[in-house]
């Protein structure tokens, strides 16, 4: 479904290797997850994957067509979605939805049955005709998922697909995972969710520094599954650091912090008036706040 | 509005605001502060421009005409209704619209102390404006005048005094305005529409003045004012309240024969106006200002709703609507690009007719295919320059045109064909209109029909030429700089760079149509054109340049496309 073979992407003007020899290759009908930490080459991969981003030496097939030699075939099988779920936001739900499918060939019957079924799926049927500008993070990504699926795509692909999602949005792709991956289709997705991807996946892969560091089955392999934080903590140098203690630490203790008592109601309140000057200290560091942001924004636009 | 008020905040907040938008500490490159001071000398030298243009019309209102609180009246009529339109655009983009709302609202400070705050700014940018608009007036009347030292002082107070007007009646109706631009906000071929009348309107209005000015420089002996003139003027200036209240102000004494009564009722006049219109915009604001941008705030995403069939369609037709309407559902790029197509056949008429009228009897017929072919491609120019966005103007959804199964080829071709279409469209109207226009005994003949149809192959020509070029400045460069409504944040460098290569070709081919028109050319013993000119070498030797550099462009856009547009990184 899909065949990576040593992969390798080093971005230009820079002299770090982004993706360092990757090589894996999906089957149909799994879900792959794919784990690392920010920065480790995750989306860089999937950018080389689905055409967004040229690669320096290394073959990518999707479904046997190379995307560098016959891009068209091979974007025809896959369906992306992106981390920031970028759409045009001039555009409906539903012009966008038809833009993609006319774009990808699917007849009229069809996209109506599909995007109503979906609509109904992802709870947009009341949102569908409207502009997407007035959507929120979490319905721009449905409407995303629905574009990608509308030509039932054989490898989807989703990068940081839960983000930002409430509980039952991220229940519903989960649930639609399972259910294109049951046709006998692959999904493969990246994530942070250690957790979800030990439950998900059928197969997992570690990468770190670019490089592809450990692949190995979850599905029906219960070691495996019980050791998926360690390995993860261990490949990315994070082991020896008590990080690795402390998420464990995390997930099973009651992490609440107690409520402190009060001994004196009178201190309290007088702590409670803010005088001017710390009013203006408050505008001024949170303006701080908004200004570094800014200016980060600013020097990496120059960097650029 | 509920919440405390303290002077405090509203300083700390206006220092905010001043940090914010002039602050900067970022370290620029040489580039970046070379163009910076470019800017500014060119500001300068647009201002300096001005000023003598009113300083010749000043001339022309007082010495000709002997129209002096008149010529005052006018002036103030025209700074003030300005100074006000200005302001309200200030007040509602500051006060209203200003996406920093939300954030002001988390810090500890009540609504009231945001407003004043902004307030503040607001006054101080109308203040600018008024004196930027209002002194060379002023100033230009005391000097055609021969004004004394004391009346200079009195112009710097007035103009101050005039401040108010506009800055209180902007606050007034910048609540309505602004409600009135949210109720089409979605109506975009209304606003088109809208734009396109409005855009041709202001045109034809600055384009028969400029006319009327020139002509009045051209035949300064002659008497521009006729008594009938003289006497609309008089009469406007007496009715022409409250504008000559200020006008009397300045120079009613000596020009009105007014008494030192008379003006200080004037001065009343004014400070009630003034004050009247201050507490109707007090009141409007501290009721209306924190419900406004809380609606603001919580409409900021409204938009509409469209029930459309679902309906297969071709792959170019679903890319060429897709772009059609994303260009159609923005302010800034259907004014950019259809409102300036569509007005571009009206601003080819008024400048060909202003330099027809201009050239033709200091140069001779002659030039006038030359001119309008400079008219035109300037114009095209102007239209096509959008074609150097058209990788930029995808922003974050760039990604999205690389995982489409559709070659880049196909993608650029269709919007090719759009912006190629569209610039067409407009070449063919203006050349109609230049050539009905000119054709004509109206017109003096001044073109023929070989004119009209040779200015249009060359100017089409150079609607692909700069098209495909201009696509290609942007395929090799673009800049993603899109703010949060997915627009781009201000027109890039290659709107630029487009705007001097097509100025540059128009000027070119405009003077060496016009100057061969009169200069014989020789190239060895061929003689291409006599003396007197030959027009039809002159179209041919165009053409034949047009056509290597059409196919020249279309080769670099389009020859090794793929692996230029695969190397573009979001």
């Amino acid at each position: 479904m899909l065949k990576i073979s040593h992969l390798v992407k080093t971005y230009p003007k820079s002299d770090r290797i982004a993706v360092d020899d990757i090589s894996f290759e999906l089957r149909p009908g799994e879900i792959f997850g794919f784990l690392g930490q920010n920065g480790a080459g995750k989306s860089t991969t999937i950018k080389c994957l689905t055409g967004i981003l040229p690669f320096d030496s290394g073959t990518i097939e999707i479904c046997g067509y190379d995307i560098q030699k016959e891009p068209i075939k091979a974007k025809m099988h896959m369906g992306y979605v992106p981390d920031n779920h970028s759409v045009y936001e001039k555009l409906t739900g539903r012009e966008y939805v038809n833009y993609v499918a006319d774009l990808y060939k699917v007849p009229t019957d069809i996209r109506t049955e599909r995007m109503d079924r979906f609509a109904k799926l992802f709870r947009l049927e009341y949102a569908i005709d409207k502009q997407i500008k007035s959507y929120s993070h979490g319905m721009k990504q449905k409407i995303c998922i629905i574009a990608a699926l509308i030509h039932e795509p054989k490898l989807w692909v989703l990068d940081e697909p839960m983000m930002g999602l409430d509980p039952q949005s991220t229940a519903e792709i989960i649930a639609h995972m399972r259910e294109h991956c049951a046709k006998g289709n692959t999904v493969f997705f990246s994530s942070h969710n250690l957790d979800l991807v030990k439950k998900l996946c059928h197969r997992v892969a570690i990468v770190n520094e670019g490089k592809l560091i450990d692949l190995f089955d979850l599905a029906g392999n219960e070691e495996n599954k019980a050791n998926l934080e360690e390995r993860f903590f261990r490949i990315t140098g994070t082991y020896e650091d008590r990080l690795f203690e402390d998420y464990i630490a995390q997930e099973s203790a009651d992490m609440r912090p107690d409520i402190p008592v009060k001994e004196n109601a009178e201190e309290a309140d007088n702590k409670d008036t803010d005088d001017e000057a710390a009013a203006e200290e408050k505008i001024d560091s949170a303006a701080v706040v908004e200004g570094s942001a800014e200016a980060a924004e600013a020097a990496e636009g120059d960097e650029q | 509005m509920k919440g405390e008020f303290s002077m405090q905040s509203v300083r700390t907040l206006f220092k905010l605001d001043l940090l914010s938008r002039f602050g900067s500490t970022h370290k620029r490159g040489v580039k970046y502060r070379i163009l910076q001071y470019s800017n500014y000398l060119f500001f300068v030298a647009i201002y300096a421009l001005l000023i003598y243009g009113i300083y010749m019309l000043t001339k022309m209102f007082v010495t000709e005409g002997g129209l002096t609180t008149e010529f005052l009246t006018i002036a103030a009529t025209i700074t003030l209704v300005l100074a006000t339109a200005i302001s309200t655009g200030t007040v509602i983009k500051n006060l209203y619209q200003n996406g920093d709302n939300e954030m002001l609202l988390r810090f500890p400070v009540s609504g009231k102390e945001i407003l004043v705050a902004k307030t503040i700014y607001c006054y101080l940018h109308n203040l600018i404006v008024c004196f930027l608009l209002m002194l060379p007036f002023y100033i230009s009347f005391g000097a055609v005048a021969g004004a004394r030292v004391g009346d200079y002082f009195a112009y710097f107070g007035v103009t101050l005094l005039s401040t108010f007007l506009p800055f209180f009646i902007a606050n007034i109706i910048a609540v309505p305005v602004m409600k009135l631009m949210n109720v089409v906000k979605n109506q975009f071929l209304l606003v088109l529409i809208i734009t396109i009348a409005v855009i041709c309107g202001i045109f034809a209005f600055y384009l028969t003045s400029l006319g009327t000015f020139l002509n009045y420089l051209r035949r300064e002996s002659e008497s521009l004012f006729s008594s009938g003139t003289i006497q609309y003027f008089k009469e406007f200036a007496q009715n022409a309240y409250p504008f000559n209240f200020y006008a009397e102000l300045v120079h009613g004494g000596i020009y009105n024969g007014l008494s030192s009564g008379q003006l200080a009722l004037r001065f009343l006049y004014i400070f009630l106006i003034s004050a009247v219109l201050g507490v109707i915009a007090y009141f409007v604001c501290t009721k209306e200002y924190y419900k406004t941008i809380l609606y603001g705030i919580e409409t900021e995403k409204a938009s509409f709703k469209k029930n459309i069939k679902d309906k297969q369609r071709s792959v170019a037709w679903a890319l060429l609507r897709r772009e059609f309407y994303l260009i159609l559902r923005s302010f800034n790029y259907s004014f950019q690009y259809f409102a300036m197509a569509c007005a571009a056949p009206v601003m080819v008429f008024f400048c060909n007719r202003l330099a027809a009228s201009m050239g033709t009897e200091s140069l001779g017929a002659n030039i006038m295919p030359g001119l309008t072919l400079m008219v035109i491609i300037i114009f095209v120019t102007i239209v096509v320059s959008f074609a150097s966005t058209s990788i930029s103007r995808e922003g974050n959804c760039f990604y999205h045109t690389k995982i489409i199964p559709v070659t880049y080829t196909t993608q650029t071709l269709v919007k090719f064909a759009l912006y190629a279409g569209v610039a067409t469209v407009s070449v063919i109207l203006s050349c109609l209109v230049s050539g009905i226009y000119y054709t004509t005994d109206a017109g003096g003949h001044l073109l023929s029909a070989m004119d009209v149809g040779a200015i249009f192959c060359i100017s089409e020509i150079l609607v692909v030429s700069l098209t495909s070029l201009y696509m290609l400045i942007d395929i090799k460069s673009p800049t993603f700089n899109v703010g949060g409504d997915g627009e781009l944040v201000s027109a890039n460098k290659n709107v630029a760079l487009a705007m001097v290569v097509g100025i540059a070709v128009a000027i070119l081919y405009g003077v060496f149509a016009m100057v061969f028109s009169f200069i014989p050319l020789s190239i060895g013993s061929w003689q291409i054109t006599a003396v007197g000119g030959d027009i039809g070498n002159i179209y041919l030797i165009l053409s034949l340049i047009s056509l290597i550099l059409l196919g020249a462009s279309l080769s670099a856009l389009f020859v090794k496309l793929n692996s230029k547009y695969h190397k573009i990184i979001p």
